[in-house]
């Protein structure tokens, strides 16, 4: 059977402005889903996003080329990534006014 | 089984040889084999998230890692690759929490065993030798239904505190003073109180030990703890780490009056705490929980 883990990285959050989630340890995974639950949100505009990021030591961070949606009224969204090395975090900047509170989940399996 | 013959089993066995446990081992985790029920610690809550009391609502939680760093890659762990990996927030105060959740089957003593070690995230080129304030392990326990007279809910709590405000401490501590209790939601069946405040905590008489934190923030050296604990008396019976055993008289766990629906709880919980806004890491390689079982146990309850 496979390992698993779902961690939660952000749970009843408040995102506003820029913003960046902890650094997860993932190495021993070989593929990784964001997920990520809009509980409420508020100030109108365009769609917002946050943007998968990679890093060889969890403190130097690149952008991995995924992009997830932050679901602008309660929902649920994800994103896939593969080959990320051994740390993923997601990261953004929302417009101002606006700001979402979120459960974020990192899914991973071996 | 004749106890030299469980010792030679014991010791013959590689994974095994490096622990001391009790007759019976109740759990033997290492992390290579996964999370094995160690999971993050949120507060209690009711109706929202939002009845979460402020402290308990970002305690980080484990994940599972192979000890990376930016100037020598990857170390695995003292057996093996992987550990679960505790992980504070930047933020001066802030706290991971990782907790595993038993029962228990007898009340007599039971010993906790860990490989462990601590170190702030090495992001600037200094020693940063008390950048982590404390590393520390806590039982949750609560005495059965049926036990007679007074039924606690017992609480020991033991940290190593490494630094605090920027000092260097490099101590043992407890803590047997209580927070206050909030009661959780409106249907009067949950209450919480945040144990891991920084207030209460108690200096362990001899309790002052200077471990190897080596000489950069990437080198780590793996270092030996166990704990003894007597469920039948809810009392300290020993305390180790590395080369030196404690006088644990004097320690004391948290008591209060039993919870309504916590009957023979037996968890176990693990944290780290950093002292200044970086993140401090602490790293369990494996964890051994073990008791002394009599070969029968009896039916009616313990005296």
């Amino acid at each position: 059977m496979r390992e698993s883990q779902t961690i939660v990285i952000a749970r009843n959050e408040e995102w506003r402005g820029a913003f960046a989630t902890e650094p997860c340890e993932a190495a021993w995974a070989s593929e990784a889903v964001f997920f990520i639950r809009t509980l409420s949100a508020s100030g109108a505009g365009a769609a917002q996003s946050a943007h998968v990021q990679i890093s060889p030591d969890g403190m130097n961070w690149c952008d991995e080329g995924e992009v997830i949606r932050l679901p602008g009224e309660p929902g649920v969204s994800f994103c896939r990534v593969t080959h990320f090395g051994g740390w993923l975090r997601l990261a953004g900047e929302l417009s101002p006014g606006v700001s979402v509170r979120v459960i974020a989940y990192l899914a991973l399996k071996e | 089984m004749p106890a030299d013959l469980r010792a030679v089993l014991h010791h013959a066995n590689p994974d095994l040889s490096r622990f001391d446990p009790l007759e019976r081992i109740l759990f033997f985790d290492d992390f290579d084999r996964g999370l094995q029920g160690w999971t993050a610690l949120i507060g209690n809550y009711e109706h929202s998230l939002d009845s979460v009391l402020p402290e308990y609502r970002d305690l980080r939680p484990p994940m599972l890692s192979n000890l990376t760093a930016w100037d020598t890659g990857t170390a695995g762990s003292f057996s093996g690759t992987y550990t679960l990996k505790l992980a504070t927030r930047p933020r001066a105060g802030g706290m991971a929490v990782a907790v595993k959740r038993t029962t228990y089957r007898h009340a007599g003593p039971i010993r906790l065993e860990a490989y462990f070690t601590f170190k702030p995230e090495a992001g600037e080129l200094r020693l940063s030798e008390t950048d982590v304030r404390a590393a520390g392990v806590l039982f949750d326990l609560q005495h059965g239904d049926r036990q007679p007279g007074d039924k606690l809910r017992v609480m020991p709590h033991i940290r190593y505190l490494n630094a605090l405000d920027g000092q260097a401490a490099g101590r043992w501590q407890f803590k047997q003073k209580r927070s206050p209790l909030h009661a959780i939601g409106d249907e009067g069946k949950t209450r919480s109180h945040f144990h891991l405040s920084a207030e209460g905590w108690e200096d362990l008489p001899g309790g002052e030990q200077l471990l190897c934190y080596n000489e950069i923030a990437t080198k780590q050296n793996w270092h030996y703890l166990r704990l003894d604990f007597d469920l039948a008396s809810m009392s300290f019976l020993g305390l180790r780490c590395n080369d030196r055993s404690f006088d644990v008289s004097a320690a004391r766990p948290m008591t209060m009056p039993a919870m309504a629906n916590l009957w023979c709880m037996l968890n176990i919980l693990f944290w780290v705490e950093t002292d200044c806004d970086k993140r401090a890491f602490l790293y369990l390689d494996s964890v051994l929980l073990s008791a002394a079982l009599p070969d029968e146990l009896p039916d009616e309850p313990s005296a």
